[in-house]
């Protein structure tokens, strides 16, 4: 009974290094065609898509979803899926702009979305983006309330002519051309400064730690240098993905003198910095993000715990 | 587990092969330049890979140089380029915290050379 046991255990071992090698050799060969222009595989392709709806499932209970139906939140919604989402996902009569006709997965019509979807799987949607799918997170570029507006919108357009949609816009369009056009978050200027100190790392000098008041969450920053792409120039520890090399690697920024080799490296210059680089250095190659003040203290504050140069 | 790590070590060996880098200083030697990089002190500002030094940490670490897309955050990284930001910063950017630390274009050339070891 032993024997047997151990050989079948051998056998399911010598099974599982063979698929392991076998996927290994697959990824090497380089013989899974990853150009968009080659669909996926039916299999592969119900299982991303039945993984990332399971996904987002999970995610969405919680979500208290607000009135949808007040009119005003619809066409302001209109008016931000006009900007932000049409160029992907089209609309009611309306086609996607270029970039959308080559990305596999293709960018779905969110008319039968609406139809299938719950608003808060949407919401989560919007908010978070989907990794690898081309679908961006807009968390960072717009607040709750703009994505809400969005989701108001998307779930009325089954409803939608072409022509009333085309009224709907132009609707949107002689409202919004009324109101102060803001799409990011508004500012944070108004908000207290953070009450508790982030905790620095002990080689950070004195100056900094004393100005430790002004730095935000340090761990929300490092969500937010992810996107804001930080890693798409700077090698930054601690960020997957984040080892390239256009700008300077960041290890040891928390106890580097200088930031950009210009100005005293401490937690108001470096906020500055962030936020708008050229105004502090016109011939900065490194370009105004749009990175909110709130952002730049949390991102800040990620960036002094990377004290280690080396 | 003897397949697996074979398999690893062909990954490990073979690589990608990546667009060959084309990182040249005409008449800069890297070794002259290691040597001038330790004369001029280098390393009380920079982190250097290759030369000795305590982690300074007053300017950017110079890893992985000949990858980097600027020289300074403001000029191309080109061997021109790079050995005339070496022979005088603050004349490319006045408001750079590096002095000019009176290097010759010869030895601005070989230290290139040598920075452009670093990949």
């Amino acid at each position: 009974m032993t024997v047997k046991l151990r050989t079948v255990g051998i056998a399911v071992l010598l099974a599982l290094v063979l698929a392991a090698a076998g996927a290994g050799l697959v990824v090497y060969s380089g013989i899974y065609n990853i150009s968009a222009t080659a669909q996926h595989t039916k299999p592969v392709f119900q299982l991303l898509e039945y993984a990332m709806r399971r996904s987002v499932k999970l995610r969405t209970d919680s979500i208290t979803v607000p009135d949808l139906s007040d009119r005003q939140r619809i066409l302001r919604g209109a008016g931000h899926y006009n900007s932000h989402c049409l160029q992907c996902h089209g609309a009611p009569g309306v086609s996607p702009h270029a970039l959308a006709f080559g990305m596999t997965p293709a960018p779905v019509n969110l008319v039968s979305t609406a139809r299938e979807w719950l608003a808060a799987d949407i919401y989560w949607v919007i908010k978070h983006g989907i990794k690898m799918s081309g679908m961006p997170a807009w968390e960072y570029q717009m607040s709750d309330q703009d994505i809400w507006d969005i989701v108001a919108f998307v779930e009325m357009t089954p409803t939608l002519s072409p022509k009333e949609y085309a009224a709907l816009s132009n609707e949107s369009a002689e409202q919004h051309a009324n109101r102060q056009k803001h799409t990011r978050k508004p500012s944070m200027a108004a908000a207290p400064p953070p009450s508790a100190p982030a905790s620095l790392p002990p080689s950070v000098p004195a100056s900094i730690r004393q100005q430790g008041a002004l730095l935000g969450d340090a761990k929300a920053g490092r969500r937010a240098a992810g996107q804001y792409l930080c890693a798409t120039c700077h090698e930054i520890p601690g960020i997957v993905g984040a080892n390239r090399h256009v700008g300077p690697p960041l290890n040891g920024i928390g106890s580097r003198k200088y930031i950009a080799g210009i100005i005293s490296n401490n937690p108001e210059n470096m906020v500055r910095w962030l936020q708008n680089p050229q105004q502090l250095d016109p011939l900065s190659a490194m370009p105004d993000l749009g990175v909110t003040e709130k952002d730049a203290r949390d991102i800040s504050a990620y960036l002094y715990t990377l004290d280690d140069v080396e | 587990m003897r397949h697996w790590c074979l398999l690893f070590l062909i990954f490990a060996v073979t690589g990608c092969s990546e667009k060959p880098q084309t990182m040249q200083v005409a008449g800069g030697d890297a070794a002259r330049g290691k040597a001038s990089i330790q004369r001029y002190g280098c390393v009380a500002c920079h982190t250097i890979p290759g030369i000795a030094g305590h982690g300074s940490n007053v300017g950017p670490p110079l890893t992985k140089m000949a990858l980097r897309a600027y020289v300074g955050g403001v000029l191309p990284n080109t061997p021109e380029d790079l050995v005339r930001w070496l022979q005088n910063p603050p004349e490319v950017d006045p408001r750079t915290a590096m002095p000019n630390l009176g290097v010759s274009e010869a030895e601005a050339k070989d230290i290139a050379a040598y920075l452009y070891t670093l990949k």
